[in-house]
C-alpha cells in the first residue's frame, strides 16, 4: 500500500472516532437551551480540563508555535508566559461568575454583563465584538485543518476539500450533541495532542541531534540570538523589549475573556470543579515547550522553509517517518483545529441568538425554537467561515489581531463588574467603546507606534481612565441591584 | 448585616482567607512582572543550561511550576478548611 493511502486511512479513522464520541455523547443533555449551550451545568473536572486546554491550543498554537520558534526565537517563550498566567484571575473571578450563573440562568458572557449593568445595548454590542472575533478565529482553524490534509497527501486532497472533510464532522456532532459533543471529543482530542506534541517534541532533538542539550548547544554556536526573549521579529531583526512584554499583557488580558472559553465557567457542575481545572490548567499548559523543541529543532536542519507555519507538517513529512506516524501527526494537527472550531462554532451560534436576537427582539421565539435556531445557525456560522477559509483574500491574521485587541478590552470592565460598585453602565459602555476604538486607530496608523507597543495596551489605558471618569459623573446604580454582585463594604 | 444584603455570597470570605487571597494577588503579580521588562531582560540569557534548557526558558518553566504550587496550596487549604464555596 502507498504511504499516503495509509497516512489518510489513519486520518479517516481518526475523525470516525471524533464523530462516534461527538455523537454519543449528547444523549444525555436536556432538549433545553440550558442543555444545549451550557450542558445542563454538568461537566466534571476532567472533561472541563480538557475543554479548557484543547479549545485554547488550537492550530495555531500547533502549528503558529512550532513556526514561531523556528523563524523567531526566543519571541516564541511569550505564549508559554501568558497562559501562564492567562486563567489565574479565574481562580478568584470563576466561582462567583459561575455562582450568579447557576442564580440567574446565565449562559452566554453578555447575559451576565447585560444583566450587571441592566444595559441591553451592552449586550447587542458584546455580541457584534465576539462575533467579529470569533468569525476569523474560526476561518483560521479551518485553513490549518485543509492544509495539514494537503501537505500529507501531498496535494492529492486540495484545502478546500480537506477543510471541508474535516469540518463536515464538526457540523455534525455540534449539531447534534451541543456543548456536551464539544466537550467528549475534546477529551479524546486533546489527549492525541498533547501525546502528539510530547512524543514529537522529544523524538525530533535525539533523532537530529542526539538530545536536548547538543540541540540548543548547537544552536548557541549559530544563532545565540534565538535563544533569548525577546528573539527576532518577522523580518528576522531583534524584536524589542516593549513589543515582547505587551504581547503578554494583552495576551493574558484576552485569554480568559474569549467568549467561547469565558462561557464554559456555566458549564461547571460546582465550585470545586471549577477551581480544580483551573488548579491543573499549568499541566496543560507546559506542552507548549515540546512545541517550542519541534521548531528549534528545524532551524539547522531545515533551513528556509516558507513560510515558517509549515515547519510542523514540512519535518514530518521529510524525515521518512513511518505512514503510520505521519498518519497520528496529521490525526493531532487536526484534533488540535477541530477542538478549537467546534468551541467557537457553538460559542458563536449561541451568542448571537442567546445575545443579539433575543435581546433586539424578546418575543421573538419560544424556549425550543431557540435551540432549533442555534443549531441552525451553527451551519450557517460554519458555511460563513468556510468561504472566507476557502475563497476570499482577506487578510485574516490581521482580522484577528483585531479581534484579540478588542475582546481584551473586557478586561477591565470584568474586573470593574465584580469588585467597583460605583461603576456604571455608562461607564463600562464608554470605556469599551474607547478601548476598541483607540486600539482600532493605532491599528490603521502604524505610525503612532512607540517602542512596539501592542496597540491593545493603549486601547486599555483609554478604556480604564473613561470607565473610571464617567462612572464617577454618572448616577450610581441602584444599590440592592449590586448587592447582588458585589458584597457591601 | 441581614443575609439578604449580600444575597450571592452567603459565606463572606473569612479574614485568613482574605489574607491570603492578598497576599496571593501579589505573589502573582510579582510573577508576572518577572516574565516581562524590566526583570526579564536581566534573567533572559542562554548559560547555564538547566536540564538541557537554555535558562531563559528553564526560568520560565520553573514561573509555570511555581503557579502551578500556590494554586494547588490554595486549593488544598480551601478544601480542607471547607472554604471551598
Amino acid at each position: 500500500m502507498e504511504a499516503w493511502v495509509v497516512v489518510f486511512l489513519v486520518t479517516l479513522s481518526y475523525l470516525f472516532l471524533s464523530l462516534l464520541v461527538g455523537l454519543f455523547s449528547g444523549g444525555r443533555a436536556s432538549d433545553t437551551a440550558e442543555g444545549y449551550v451550557a450542558g445542563d451545568r454538568t461537566l466534571g473536572t476532567v472533561v472541563l480540563y480538557f475543554i479548557m486546554g484543547a479549545s485554547i491550543f488550537s492550530a495555531f498554537a500547533f502549528l503558529g508555535g512550532p513556526g514561531w520558534a523556528y523563524s523567531r526565537g526566543g519571541a516564541a517563550f511569550y505564549m508559554l508566559s501568558y497562559g501562564t498566567i492567562g486563567l489565574i484571575p479565574w481562580y478568584f473571578l470563576a466561582p462567583r461568575l459561575s455562582t450568579l450563573g447557576r442564580r440567574f440562568g446565565y449562559v452566554t458572557q453578555a447575559q451576565f454583563f447585560s444583566h450587571r449593568y441592566r444595559s441591553r445595548p451592552l449586550s447587542a454590542l458584546l455580541a457584534v465584538v465576539s462575533l467579529a472575533g470569533l468569525l476569523p478565529y474560526l476561518t483560521l482553524q479551518m485553513q490549518g485543518a485543509g492544509y495539514v490534509f494537503s501537505v500529507v497527501t501531498e496535494g492529492r486532497i486540495p484545502v478546500w476539500g480537506g477543510a471541508a472533510i474535516a469540518y463536515c464532522v464538526v457540523l455534525i456532532y455540534v449539531f447534534r450533541s451541543g456543548v456536551l459533543g464539544v466537550a467528549w471529543t475534546n477529551t479524546f482530542q486533546g489527549l492525541l495532542m498533547m501525546g502528539l506534541a510530547w512524543g514529537l517534541g522529544i523524538y525530533l532533538p535525539y533523532k537530529l541531534y542526539g538530545g536536548i542539550l547538543p540541540m540548543f548547544e548547537a544552536l548557541e554556536q549559530k544563532v545565540p540570538e534565538m535563544l533569548a526573549a525577546p528573539g527576532l521579529t518577522d523580518s528576522g531583526s531583534l524584536w524589542t523589549w516593549g513589543g515582547y512584554s505587551s504581547a503578554i499583557g494583552i495576551s493574558a488580558m484576552g485569554f480568559s475573556l474569549w467568549p467561547h472559553y469565558f462561557m464554559k465557567i456555566f458549564t461547571a457542575r460546582d465550585i470545586r470543579t471549577l477551581k480544580k481545572t483551573i488548579v491543573f490548567y499549568p499541566t496543560f499548559q507546559i506542552f507548549i515547550v515540546p512545541i517550542l523543541f519541534i521548531g528549534f529543532a528545524g532551524i539547522i536542519a531545515f533551513p528556509n522553509v516558507q513560510p515558517a507555519d509549515t515547519i510542523l507538517p514540512h519535518i514530518v513529512t521529510s524525515m521518512n517517518l513511518p505512514a503510520l506516524a505521519v498518519g497520528l501527526f496529521c490525526a493531532g494537527a487536526l484534533a488540535a483545529s477541530m477542538s478549537t472550531g467546534d468551541a467557537i462554532l457553538h460559542g458563536a451560534a449561541s451568542i448571537l441568538v442567546k445575545d443579539f436576537v433575543r435581546v433586539v427582539s424578546p418575543n421573538f421565539m419560544s424556549g425550543s425554537k431557540e435551540t432549533t435556531l442555534i443549531r441552525w445557525l451553527v451551519i450557517a456560522i460554519g458555511a460563513v467561515a468556510y468561504y472566507f477559509a476557502v475563497i476570499s483574500e482577506w487578510s485574516l491574521v490581521y482580522l484577528l489581531l483585531l479581534g484579540y485587541g478588542a475582546i481584551a478590552q473586557l478586561f477591565p470592565m470584568l474586573i470593574a463588574s465584580l469588585t467597583w460598585r460605583r461603576s456604571t453602565p455608562a461607564g463600562a459602555l464608554a470605556g469599551l467603546g474607547t478601548g476598541c476604538l483607540i486600539t482600532l486607530i493605532w491599528n490603521l496608523y502604524p505610525q503612532l507606534q512607540w517602542q512596539d507597543i501592542h496597540p491593545g495596551i493603549w486601547g486599555i489605558v483609554g478604556n480604564v481612565l473613561v470607565l473610571i471618569i464617567v462612572s464617577l459623573v454618572t448616577r450610581p446604580m441602584d444599590a440592592e441591584h449590586v448587592s447582588q454582585f458585589i458584597e457591601k463594604e | 448585616m441581614r443575609k439578604s444584603d449580600w444575597p450571592c455570597f452567603p459565606v463572606k470570605l473569612s479574614p485568613k482567607r482574605r489574607q491570603i487571597y492578598r497576599f496571593l494577588v501579589g505573589y502573582f503579580f510579582l510573577i508576572f512582572v518577572g516574565m516581562i521588562w524590566p526583570v526579564y531582560p536581566l534573567l533572559s540569557r542562554i548559560r547555564p543550561f538547566v536540564f538541557g534548557l537554555p535558562f531563559s526558558l528553564f526560568y520560565l518553566v520553573v514561573l509555570l511550576a511555581a503557579t502551578f504550587v500556590a494554586l494547588l496550596a490554595v486549593y488544598m487549604w480551601e478544601s480542607r478548611n471547607d472554604e471551598m464555596d
